[in-house]
């Protein structure tokens, strides 16, 4: 029997609370994590345990982590891997919480939006010069920089995404709850739009249609992939 | 912030303020250790606290600055007429 196994992640910055109940539930189970793996967690068989999970994003230099550690040690959680800023603890279940006060807890947020800030702004910017140029150009220039806002759009989207839902669960320590709930039915309203404008536009420019087939891509592509993964993950347990 | 600062009148290291904080106050308040690395970082740009000694990194103990002595001190003074106000107030309904 394998001793290893891989789980799915609903990415962190979309669902943390759901990722870290997942983790426990497969502890029960004794199934362990043990390291992030791409898009998802790697897990080790070993004895059910109780136990629950916690992440905190947090920037530190190599002479800060020792100290940042043992606070969580001494507060009975174990830090079972760390990738970039993003470190996941584990602890026995009645722990209490790594946070304990609201503002240190938006506070976490706050930094892990820090770090989305410039790539999202300089990527969106450069995306919509691309196809402001694109729209307003012709001849080669107009191929050109429809090709390069295609390109630039493939990676923004996501980005921008994500960007919001670092905000959105800020928002949600905050008790901000309208904003959260705003936040969640954005990508399906944009891919309605965009479906309702190809099959009623069909005189309008063709850049607004490339962005349409675009968005419907960037909303229906993530979660086919998405399923697939789950999908594939499952046949190959059973198999 | 207040209770953390309130506990480094005295040289003391994270592990000790989480403890010295739930003991005198019996569980009523506890502070999780990422809030609490959180806050140290925090007081310390600020300058209401210092390094008071980081021979050991695992064990760095801080101390409150001058400036922070008189944060604390002006927090304190707030705070004790926010509580004469509640100690009147609920005498007065008793009567």
């Amino acid at each position: 029997m394998k001793s290893t196994r891989y789980i799915t992640s609903g990415g962190l910055a979309f669902s943390e609370g759901k990722d870290m109940e997942k983790l426990r539930r497969f502890s029960l189970k004794g199934w362990h994590v043990s390291g992030f793996a791409f898009m998802g967690y790697t897990l080790e068989k070993g004895e059910s345990a109780d136990y629950i999970y916690s992440i905190d994003y947090r920037s530190l230099k190599e002479d800060e982590k020792e100290e940042y550690l043992t606070y969580f040690s001494s507060a009975g959680w174990s830090l079972v891997a760390s990738q970039a800023d993003i470190h996941l603890f584990r602890a026995k279940s009645g722990t209490k919480p790594i946070y304990s006060d609201r503002d240190t807890m938006v506070e976490k947020y706050e930094t892990s939006n820090k770090n989305m800030k410039t790539l999202t702004i300089s990527s969106v910017l450069l995306t919509i010069l691309a196809w402001a140029g694109a729209m307003f150009s012709s001849g080669i220039l107009h191929s050109i920089l429809t090709v390069v806002a295609f390109i630039l759009t493939v990676p923004t989207l996501p980005i921008v995404w994500t960007a919001v839902s670092t905000y959105s669960n800020k928002w949600k320590v905050e008790g901000r709850s309208g904003l959260v709930h705003t936040v969640k039915i954005i990508p399906t309203l944009l891919a309605l739009a965009s479906i309702l404008i190809l099959f009623f536009a069909n005189d309008t420019d063709n850049i607004v249609r490339l962005i349409a087939y675009i968005i419907i891509g960037a909303v229906g592509i993530p979660t086919a992939v998405w399923v697939f993964m789950a999908l594939y993950h499952i046949v190959g347990k059973r198999a | 912030m207040f209770y953390i600062m309130a506990t480094l009148t005295v040289p003391r290291h994270g592990y000790g303020i989480m403890n010295l904080i739930e003991e005198t106050s019996k569980g009523a308040i506890s502070i999780g250790p990422a809030s609490m690395y959180t806050i140290i970082k925090k007081l310390l740009k600020q300058e209401w606290i210092q390094l008071y000694d980081g021979s050991d990194s695992r064990r760095k103990t801080y101390l409150l600055t001058d400036k922070g002595r008189r944060v604390l001190e002006e927090d304190l003074r707030i705070r004790k007429v926010m509580i004469d106000l509640a100690e009147a107030g609920l005498k007065e309904g008793k009567e």
